[in-house]
């Protein structure tokens, strides 16, 4: 299975957000990113499997506030 | 034109061709999009999706796809299992919404039950009517309330079974069950034209049943199909939309040495070939040339295009192990020109535009000279593996069909008999000696329900000689063709050659005395006939039969019908203006009217279709 690290993670969270490359660092509120809606939830689970092997469920995610929670659930960082 | 290009040639879009990358058309859906929507002069459309499950997902990458194709949707979502309510209970959101296109997004999940465990024969079959009881009353309401094409899911295969193998053999097995409803759905696909199957049993296998339906996916967000499903029904419901508005591709250009066989004829010689089941790689040629040919037997035309000495190239036809022969090309480009110039010119002798050709080559340097240069006409990753090429076309859905009609059967014949005809001309004085010799009838009448698909299928195809360029649905053209506030006109020309099957459109709203032309088309392969006269005094006598007065004419400029900017000037129309693009064209109405037709004899009967040299018919494909 193929892992990512914490950087190209990131990176794939900008696409997926649609945010310029290199715009998230970690730290940033979920609540604040306009385009964290259920169709980007729905693609961070799946990239997160595929990439990771991690196998989330939404109500894992509902307890994660920063971009960082979201990292460690993809078992891209063990801590935030 | 150029930001077009550019668009769908951006290494970001990219992603959307075989081999898709799924992941990145995931993530990047939004820049994706966005890039595709710098295209100009897409094609709009409106598309409920009624959903058995959670239908965003779907939707989103169905955009994606329709977009690639030059087709802008608008979308209707119907709330999360509400696909049989919305109709049955008249939604009215969705009825105002107007949709051209329905896509009923549903699954094994939506089947009312299974049958029980030794269930018997004809309780099974009860279920089995009950099912179909249910689906065709959605299905007759939307067509004839919407008048909207119809494009339904079958059904995918449940992901348990209960029985194991026994549940594909016994009649009240799952498998068995769903198989046997599949087979209804195809029966009444057969039946009614503005009915489509979106076939995600074939579907789900393609991408894995595993892959397909994730329980994590349908627990928790009621997606019936997961984001890798969605990506491929996207694609393949896409494919579907193309073909309804005609913009599959028509021509398939293939090189020659090492693409339709192994090895260089004008150096190995014919005798050196790899071709045929002796040899494992000529075995994969021999199923290339196979598929190619089904291909053109559907209708597909095909065209050579080879850096090779002619008569070396054609030889290669005449291998013992080859299946595709000389005569199934209509047009043969084997010299030492570019490949974009040959191209350019098989298009123009096929009078098709180059966005509707597709590019094989196992070079991909000449691949990519042909995707610079000629950046409309489509050019597949093919590779050099020959046992991959028509898993690559396939992949790419470029040839995907609506349905297949008479017409389509022989287009390649097509080409043959005109080439024919060409001869003939140079044979005569001038050319209204020439018109004189194809003893040509034309077959003009109002719209006759034999002929409604056909219409259909020319209204969404025809670029070229398209005053307005309008595309109708089939409910549409049904509905308008029984509609007393219409003229309406079809044309089908035959000569001595053959038929030309049906050719030439017209539709006209009345208002008042006056008859308002929405549209006026004619396939391109009757160009120079006086096809358009005999056309416009079948339409003066409809106008002086029922009072009309005046004729408006509309010209509605596009990049592709340019050839007829001057047609209503030159038919003796007067200039009234222009809006939002549009032309407008003024025409009274005499009461005595002198046919401008010399060379048709014209008839509002029925014409035999007449025996071209072959005995085949001859489409009048656009």
């Amino acid at each position: 299975m193929p892992t990512m690290n914490r950087n190209e993670f990131l990176l794939q969270m900008d696409e997926i957000l649609d945010l310029p490359a290199g715009t998230l660092r970690g730290d940033e509120k979920l609540e604040e990113l306009t385009n964290w809606d259920s169709t980007s939830l729905i693609t961070f689970i799946a990239m997160a499997e595929s990439n990771n092997g991690a196998n989330i469920s939404p109500g894992q995610i509902v307890t994660c506030s920063t971009v960082a929670d979201l990292l460690q659930l993809a078992q891209v960082e063990r801590s935030a | 034109m150029a930001s077009e290009t550019n668009s769908l040639q951006s290494e970001i879009v990219k992603a959307l061709r075989f081999p898709v990358a799924v992941g990145e058309i995931l993530r990047k859906r939004q820049a994706l999009k966005r890039e595709l929507l710098k295209q100009t002069n897409l094609v709009p459309t409106r598309i409920a999706i009624l959903g058995g499950s959670t239908t965003t997902e779907v939707k989103g990458m169905l955009e994606l796809f329709l977009l690639a194709q030059g087709i802008q949707p608008i979308f209707y979502e119907s709330g999360y299992n509400r696909y049989f309510e919305d109709v049955v209970f008249e939604n009215p959101e969705l009825w105002n919404f107007k949709p051209n296109i329905v896509f009923i997004h549903t699954t094994w999940h939506n089947l009312s039950g299974f049958p029980e465990l030794l269930e018997s024969e004809a309780e099974i079959e009860a279920r089995v009517r009950r099912e179909m009881a249910r689906f065709e009353s959605l299905w007759e309401k939307i067509h004839t309330e919407l008048g909207a094409v119809i494009i339904q899911n079958n059904f995918d295969l449940p992901s348990i079974r209960p029985l194991g193998n026994l549940d594909a053999s016994e009649a009240f097995g799952r498998v068995n069950f769903v198989l046997r409803l599949n087979a209804e759905f195809a029966r009444y696909a057969r039946a009614h034209a503005h009915f489509l199957i979106s076939d995600i049993l074939s579907l789900s296998a393609q991408v894995g049943q595993a892959a397909w339906f994730r329980q994590s996916y349908w627990y928790n967000f009621h997606m019936a199909l997961s984001p890798t499903a969605s990506v491929a029904l996207g694609q393949s419901v896409a494919a579907i939309v193309k073909s309804i508005y005609g913009k599959s591709k028509k021509c398939l250009v293939l090189d020659l040495d090492n693409t339709l066989w192994g090895g260089v004829i004008g150096d190995d010689g014919l005798q050196n070939l790899v071709l045929g089941k002796d040899h494992p790689v000529g075995e994969a040629y021999l199923d290339f040339q196979r598929y190619v040919k089904n291909l053109r037997r559907r209708g597909v035309i095909l065209a050579v295009c080879s850096k090779n000495d002619p008569e070396n190239a054609k030889e290669g036809f005449s291998h013992p192990d080859g299946v595709l022969k000389l005569e199934d090309f209509s047009v043969f480009k084997a010299n030492w020109n570019t490949k974009p110039e040959n191209i350019r010119e098989i298009a123009a002798e096929l009078n098709i535009g180059l966005d509707s050709m597709v590019f094989v080559d196992d070079n991909p340097a000449e691949r990519a000279l042909v995707e610079e240069q000629l950046p409309e006409v489509a050019v597949p990753n093919v590779g050099s593996d020959v046992s991959s090429f028509a898993e690559v076309l396939e992949h790419e859905r470029y040839f995907e069909v609506d349905k297949i009609v008479a017409d389509d059967l022989n287009r390649s014949a097509f080409y043959s008999v005109n080439a024919e005809r060409s001869a003939v001309q140079s044979k005569f004085a001038s050319y209204g000696d020439f018109l004189a010799s194809l003893a040509m009838t034309a077959e003009i009448a109002p719209f006759r329900a034999v002929y409604l698909e056909r219409i259909t299928q020319l209204i969404n195809k025809t670029n070229q000689f398209n005053l307005t360029t309008r595309r109708y649905t089939g409910g549409e053209v049904e509905a308008i063709a029984q509609d007393p506030a219409f003229i309406t006109l079809y044309g089908r020309l035959t000569d001595k050659f053959g038929d030309n099957g049906l050719v030439s459109v017209m539709i006209g709203q009345i208002v008042n005395d006056s008859l308002q032309l929405d549209l006026w088309l004619m396939s391109c392969r009757v160009l120079k006939r006086e096809m358009e006269f005999a056309m416009f005094d079948a339409l003066i006598e409809q106008c002086q039969e029922r009072g009309i007065r005046k004729i408006v004419g509309m010209y509605i400029p596009s990049k592709k019908n340019s050839m007829v900017a001057g047609h209503y000037a030159d038919l003796g129309f007067k200039s009234i203006g222009s809006s939002d693009g549009r032309e407008l064209w003024s025409y009274d109405v005499p009461a005595t009217y002198s046919p401008r037709t010399r060379y048709i004899r014209r008839t509002a009967e029925a014409l035999q279709p007449a025996p071209i040299a072959d005995g085949a018919s001859v489409p009048s494909e656009v």
